[in-house]
């Protein structure tokens, strides 16, 4: 008897692989993969560097499926926080960082979409990141830049104003006055903060391994 | 905790990752006892993460996913759900004698044997530890634990004539519906399905084989998680096993 994992949702296919059910790791890399190949490469910015993040991901969740939370994270949390910062540890063990990001705020349209994508898929990513790109429509570009170093460039605030060549309080000021309006714009939104457990979930299953 | 010992104003680069190491440790440090700032740092950290979202879409090489399934067949799970919390020599020592005590009750109630109801305790201890031992006579065989279920142990008992079986284990956590531990007997490389069985909450459980001969001419015995209903052969992970007789 063959079980079809399509039918069911998130916590349940880390449920069924954290008892090594490869076929339930096989249908969450279905749904995830463009997901997390996606934010590593926007960190990375070398196609192979990323796809090997994007292994190391799901083989990560496939040896600690069993420290995952459900009712404290959501699957796409920890996913994603684990490839960010897998993506980030690759990123400061090069020598040298890249010049150009991949991300780029102001222009939300030159984020493509590819045809690849379920269409389901497309629609539902495409609606979330349309609202955090309108979210962060509504940031002066000098944050907004500030923010694209800290999350997708791996940068410490020093790093940062180095960078941009501006002292490290207005640095510090920009990140927190960012991600701040952020929370604002995001809260009516999504109403965030009744999700907020998930993200220092996910930080905590992540600090145990 | 006094308002000037927060560390409100460094939540937003922590969530961001972008603190210095010594700033980084200090707030650490700050939320393990303020639930105030705990609660900050967790709603800035749902914002900082819904930012992956904005990354341009890409799409891997198609055979990545072929790449990933050879990893995981190849790979070792080091840390698993099936691993039960370390436990001290006597907690060990303890589900072992109980798992022979459980698994000889029920081959003596198999072989219609009822003796043991009028047993009290030492005298059903002392009768345990005879059988066990018994020369020719009922037999506990013990189970390993794979890589892939460290904490699991088991016993399969076998009637003195081999007719009559029963398996019972430790440490093994209840399965999702779907599922189901199956124990396979093996001899000349084939193996015959012997049971199907589920574990309860406190991860123990265990139930009678049925096997088409007798059980002294098995010369291994092998527990693995398959579809509810169960396979026809093995196809899932491997979480017990040894061997049995020299048929």
């Amino acid at each position: 008897m063959k079980s079809d994992y399509t039918r069911y949702d998130d916590e349940r296919l880390i449920g069924l692989i954290a008892q090594l059910q490869a076929d339930a790791l096989a249908q969450l890399y279905d749904r995830y993969n463009r997901l997390v190949f996606s934010l590593a490469l926007a960190i990375v910015n070398d196609r192979a560097t990323a796809e090997e993040v994007t292994l190391d991901v799901f083989m990560r969740v496939w040896q600690k499926a069993g420290s995952y939370r459900a009712d404290q994270a959501k699957v796409t949390t920890w996913l994603t926080h684990i490839a960010r910062h897998h993506a980030i540890d690759v990123l400061r063990r090069r020598a040298a960082r890249l010049d150009q990001y991949a991300v780029n705020w102001d222009d939300a349209s030159s984020n493509g979409q590819s045809s690849q994508l379920d269409p389901q898929e497309l629609a539902e990513l495409s609606s979330r990141r349309t609202r955090v790109h309108a979210a962060l429509a509504q940031l002066p570009p000098d944050q907004r830049q500030a923010l694209v170093l800290a999350y997708f460039g791996g940068y410490t605030q020093s790093q940062i104003a180095g960078i941009l060549k501006q002292p490290l309080g207005t640095i510090k000021t920009r990140l927190r006055l960012g991600l701040q309006k952020l929370r604002d714009f995001l809260r009516d939104e999504w109403e965030i903060d009744d999700k907020s457990v998930e993200a220092q979930s996910a930080y905590n299953i992540s600090k145990e391994e | 905790m006094s308002d000037d010992m927060h560390v409100l104003d460094l939540l937003p680069a922590y969530a961001l990752g972008s603190l210095d190491a010594d700033e980084a440790s200090r707030v650490e440090k700050h939320l393990l006892s303020c639930w105030i700032c705990r609660n900050e740092s967790n709603a800035f950290q749902a914002v900082a993460e819904q930012l992956s979202f904005t990354a341009p879409v890409a799409v891997p090489s198609l055979d990545l996913k072929d790449r990933l399934m050879q990893r995981v067949q190849t790979a070792r799970p080091e840390q698993h759900i099936l691993q039960t919390p370390p436990r001290s020599w006597l907690e060990r020592l303890l589900p072992v004698w109980g798992l022979a005590s459980f698994g000889l009750i029920l081959v003596l109630g198999l072989l219609n044997l009822s003796l043991w109801q009028r047993l009290n305790q030492l005298e059903f201890i002392h009768r345990t530890a005879a059988l066990v031992t018994a020369p020719g006579g009922m037999r506990a065989i013990p189970l390993n634990a794979t890589d892939q279920a460290p904490g699991a142990m088991g016993f399969v008992v076998v009637g003195a004539d081999g007719r009559s079986g029963a398996v019972v284990v430790d440490g093994l956590p209840p399965l999702d519906e779907s599922l189901e531990y199956q124990l396979w007997l093996i001899r000349d490389g084939q193996r015959t399905s012997g049971a199907l069985f589920s574990t309860d909450e406190k991860n123990y459980g265990g139930t009678r084989i049925r096997a088409p001969r007798s059980l002294l001419e098995y010369s291994a015995v092998g527990i693995t998680i398959e579809p509810a209903g169960g396979s026809p052969q093995p196809t899932g992970v491997q979480v017990l096993g040894g061997p049995l007789f020299n048929p």
